[in-house]
């Protein structure tokens, strides 16, 4: 077994283990911590996949700054809430089918897929070529997402204007 | 091809297993070395400034063994765990602050010869392993199950959602003249003159929201103690208690690497055209380029009161962050007209 096969091994049950962690565990800042351990993982999985750029920004906006969000969510709501499980038989046996229906569908498309050639060119300088792809060859589709998250971000400037206008007319 | 990356690349075994392990060790001696003698002398200078004589007792005149003194006093005591504290993340809540400060390390070249990994986003993964620390700060805070604690972890990860924006944004500047994010690259372009000629205002801005990366003081506010007590670590003793301020000066040590690196042309003679780039020559140019560094983020920390929350943030925000983008636009601007 070479070193690759054994860091992708336990980096893969990583991920797994953080979201089956996630999902089990009960108080809800235990959840979150599971869920940064699946997205380093991941993060992992990407430098073994030679792409340093998409991993360290993995582990900047997710790990980071969606985490972060996540935590103060928690904490301005009821931080010590404990999630009570509810037991339901027909939706447990609906939820293993479609697991079963999506392991197979996958295991499918993976065995079935042929790669054409191998990019072996990806991992050289892959900031720079990222940067080459998104402002000379998808510039469109770039400029159309900037736009996008700039109109959600006036969006919610002006939500909570409107919020505060109504709080001072009741007062 | 160095031969760390000859190392990098060869393939795993026991051997290779125990040489990372000993370059690790060495790495994590140096920054014990530097933690040691960093505490003592911000104590001697705020002694100095201060008026007063610091720490004069243990190991000679200078106090040289008060540090050791005081971490061997820290690892004998008992070690208290609040009944009511959440058990699991109550031990993890240090590592998971340390391990961060420790891994940022690897990325920062010391000298041409001395540096571990050189990889192309080096400036990037500084910036998002460093942010991790802020889960730990919050975590132990949360885990102590105590008011205090978890204000002071709140405000830190305020704090940091505030000043790692403009932080990130005053290096693009750089990033700019460079054409690059791999900190050896950068180093490189500052042969003939150091970015902080080219980016005085980056530099400002890098160094305040650098000063409130580090929680220190003006910008203490996660464990300002006349408010919260201790903030974040209030119910942490001993050796864990160490861990978080173990964490808080291996990270002085790195953003002050990182401010050699990026602004003061790294292991590059201060004068320029003067020639004095021989070998040996480069790390005595970083250590004093460093210790000045250092020097002022200690004199800093004694000159200034601490800031209010509410205009901890206005600051970060309505200051810092348009003043950051203004200079990416005056960079980018420079660069197309003049380079």
């Amino acid at each position: 077994m070479n070193g690759e096969v054994l860091v992708f091994l336990i980096l893969a049950s990583l991920a797994v283990i953080g979201g089956l962690l996630m999902l089990n565990l009960k108080k809800v800042v235990h959840m979150l911590l599971s869920l940064v351990l699946t997205f380093l993982s991941i993060a992992g999985l990407f430098i073994m996949l030679s792409a340093e750029f998409v991993a360290v920004v993995q582990v900047l906006i997710y790990s980071g700054a969606v985490t972060i969000m996540m935590i103060f969510g928690i904490m301005l709501t009821r931080h010590q809430d404990e999630q009570r499980v509810q037991k339901n038989r027909v939706r447990t046996w609906v939820v293993l089918i479609g697991i079963l229906v999506f392991f197979y569908t996958m295991y499918e498309a993976i065995t079935r897929f042929v790669s054409v050639e191998q990019a072996s060119e990806l991992h050289i300088e892959n900031t720079k070529q990222i940067g080459m792809a998104l402002y000379a060859k998808y510039v469109i589709p770039f400029e159309l997402t900037s736009v996008l998250l700039l109109v959600a971000l006036i969006g919610a400037i002006v939500l909570a204007k409107r919020e505060e206008e109504e709080e001072v007319k009741q007062e | 091809m160095s031969w760390i990356d000859q190392l990098l690349q060869s393939p795993p075994g026991w051997s290779n297993f125990l040489t990372f392990m000993a370059l690790g060790s060495m790495m994590l001696t140096i920054t014990l070395g530097f933690v040691t003698y960093a505490i003592l002398a911000e104590r001697k200078i705020m002694g100095a400034m201060q008026l007063r004589h610091g720490p004069n007792q243990v190991g000679g005149r200078f106090g040289l063994l008060q540090t050791v003194a005081d971490i061997l006093k820290l690892l004998l005591k008992e070690d208290i765990r609040p009944a009511h504290a959440d058990r699991a993340l109550f031990i993890i809540a240090p590592i998971l602050t340390y391990v961060p400060a420790f891994l940022v390390i690897a990325v920062l070249p010391f000298t041409e010869a001395f540096h571990f990994a050189d990889i192309g986003i080096g400036l990037l993964y500084y910036i998002a392993i460093s942010g991790l620390s802020t889960i730990g700060i919050v975590t132990a805070g949360w885990a102590s199950n105590n008011k205090y604690a978890l204000m002071g972890g709140m405000r830190a990860a305020a704090q940091m959602i505030s000043y790692e924006i403009p932080l990130v944004m005053s290096v693009v500047g750089i990033i700019l003249f460079t054409g690059s994010l791999n900190l050896i690259d950068i180093v490189n372009a500052q042969e003939s003159l150091a970015f902080i000629f080219l980016q005085p205002i980056a530099f400002l801005i890098f160094f305040i929201a650098g000063t409130a990366e580090l929680n220190r003081t003006p910008f203490d506010l996660p464990e300002a103690e006349s408010e919260l007590v201790a903030g974040y670590h209030v119910e942490y003793s001993g050796f864990r208690f160490a861990f978080f301020m173990l964490s808080e000066y291996v990270y002085l040590f790195a953003i002050s690497a990182l401010i050699t690196i990026l602004f003061l042309g790294g292991w590059h003679d201060p004068i320029p055209y003067l020639e004095l780039d021989g070998p040996g020559l480069g790390a005595i140019w970083f250590s004093l380029k460093f210790i000045g560094v250092v020097f002022l983020f200690i004199w800093v920390r004694v000159s200034f009161p601490r800031l209010r929350a509410d205009q901890l943030m206005e600051f970060g925000w309505k200051v810092l962050l348009p003043v950051a983008l203004a200079n990416i636009f005056v960079s980018a601007v420079i660069k197309e007209f003049f380079f």
